[in-house]
């Protein structure tokens, strides 16, 4: 996208609907993926409307997608679109830091899932899964949206903080959590400094939350020569270009950023897996044989036996494709872009929807299909679960990594079919991220 | 076969110095994300498989592989 000079630029269509005082707010509200398909097919390409008076731009198919995607600070900034992230993650850390030292933290978040460390980890997801399932015998019924939720949060936690801190994964910890997430409700999209009772749980919570974790971290440094692999380990060690190290403000934002990054993401996609994979018997038989092929014999889990699981990335591919688990992604135009003729102004809000660009169907005819088969689009901007570009989701290959572990381990062991009716299953838009709204009750039982 | 990377995609995850250390590294930055550097630009043939491995498992698509 090219700064813009030139005064006999078009402008954006504008979508239908608006209403006074609040524009496209309600309708957003009510389902936002369906409103943005709306918006694409109404006006093709950039369509703009109206989020409660920021005047928001949707880009829409790979091309723009692309554009929106590799346009980066100063012009597009994700800092000035994610504002209701700082009093969760904290003040100075991430979109609240300045860029050089944003940089650097990102930097140190990828650290801490690099290569090497995702070795260790493969092994802890492999335990919890274990742990898990133990206790479920031959056959029952779960509420698997609920269960995933907590395994995730036991991987997640053990995977950045250690066992000792898992272990000890107290009661207050979850409520601390939760009051975070609570946090970050739509509402904190457009003021997160309301004097509201679930925002200040949010800054109590932030608050407490460092101190459990800032005395880890004491606990630690006084113990110098112990070993830890987890990823509070590379946050600590992690230190910026003048040699200065983190704080305990800055770590501990980092791994409630980390843990929100991976959390509902990972749970709501492993739910819809289990999910589809009860649902479509023919693909799901394929992932059986191929799981049995690799795990039949009591081969162990590891980095290694998950790496290459074809049909089973593939499944997961197309439950990424269906049920992507951000569907909107935002900047802020800091200057005024001309895109292809077309000025986008300053002070707007530009977004891509991972949802329709799903169902585009120059590149997923009938998109509402389960296929795994289909056909790879031909660019790297059709198909977006994880974003793309510079900033792509960091945490993409620990997220396969995860739900290829917990399926290798279910699903030779146990056959599941759907307790409620099929048309029950349904995608829950009310959240910010996409989940099967609940319950999600699935039977088990052992395969012989 | 030659080998092209895409910098700007780069953000050293080191999956590609794990499957193919004859023909990867990656190298801290100041600030920003580490960066691949390719130390064989034409691997031999000996070393297609690691090298395909690399390309596929890099989680952010970097890696090009070309036939010559």
């Amino acid at each position: 996208m090219k700064g813009s000079s030139v005064a006999s630029l078009k402008v954006p269509q504008k979508v239908s609907g608006e209403k006074p005082g609040v524009g496209h707010m309600e309708e957003f509200g009510v389902n936002f993926a369906r409103f943005l398909m709306r918006c694409n097919a109404e006006c093709g390409e950039l369509a703009e409307f109206n989020m409660g008076g920021q005047q928001t731009v949707l880009m829409s198919g790979p091309q723009a997608q692309e554009a929106f995607l590799k346009t980066l600070d100063p012009k597009l900034s994700r800092a000035a679109a994610y504002q209701a992230t700082v009093p969760v993650f904290g003040r100075g850390v991430i979109f609240d830091a300045t860029p050089e030292k944003m940089k650097t933290q990102l930097k140190i978040q990828v650290d801490a899932l690099r290569y090497q460390n995702m070795k260790h980890y493969s092994t802890i997801i492999s335990k919890e899964v274990e742990d898990w399932v133990a206790s479920w015998g031959d056959e029952g019924e779960l509420d698997f949206l609920d269960e995933f939720l907590r395994l995730t949060l036991n991987t997640a936690t053990h995977c950045l903080l250690g066992a000792d801190f898992r272990y000890k994964l107290t009661e207050e910890f979850r409520q601390l959590y939760h009051a975070l997430e609570k946090g970050l409700q739509a509402i904190a999209f457009v003021d997160p400094y309301l004097q509201q009772p679930i925002f200040e749980a949010r800054d109590e919570a932030r608050e407490r939350l460092q101190e459990l974790i800032g005395g880890i971290i004491a606990e630690r440094r006084a113990q110098s020569g112990v070993e830890h692999s987890d990823a509070l380990q590379t946050f600590m060690a992690g230190s910026y270009a003048d040699g200065s190290q983190l704080d305990d403000n800055e770590i501990t934002g980092l791994v409630i950023a980390t843990i929100f990054a991976g959390h509902h993401t990972s749970s709501g996609t492993a739910t819809w897996t289990l999910t589809e994979l009860a649902r479509q018997q023919t693909y799901s038989n394929e992932v059986l044989h191929e799981l049995q092929g690799l795990f039949g014999n009591g081969e162990p889990i590891t980095f290694e036996s998950l790496r290459e699981i074809p049909h089973l990335e593939r499944f997961i591919e197309e439950v990424l494709r269906l049920h992507p688990p951000l569907i909107l992604l935002m900047r802020r135009v800091m200057e005024d872009i001309d895109y292809n003729g077309t000025l986008i102004a300053a002070g707007k809000t530009v977004a891509i929807s991972t949802f329709g660009s799903h169902r585009n169907t120059d590149y997923f005819p009938d998109p509402e299909r389960f296929d795994p088969h289909r056909p790879k689009p031909d660019t790297l901007y059709a198909y977006i679960p994880f974003g793309g570009g510079p900033h792509k989701c960091a945490g993409s290959a620990f997220a396969m990594m995860q739900l290829k572990a917990i399926f290798a381990a279910l699903l030779p062991r146990y056959e599941f079919e759907l307790v409620d009716p099929d048309d029950s299953y349904q995608d829950d838009f009310s959240a910010m991220v996409l989940k099967p709204a609940g319950p999600c009750r699935l039977r088990y039982r052992k395969r012989r | 076969m030659k080998i092209t990377v895409d910098l700007a995609l780069c953000q050293g995850h080191s999956v590609c110095l794990g499957e193919a250390p004859e023909v990867f590294d990656v190298i801290e930055q100041a600030g920003g994300y580490p960066q691949v550097t390719v130390l064989l630009e034409h691997p031999p043939e000996a070393l297609r498989e690691k090298v395909m491995k690399a390309a596929k498992y890099c989680p952010n698509n970097v890696i090009t592989v070309l036939e010559d």
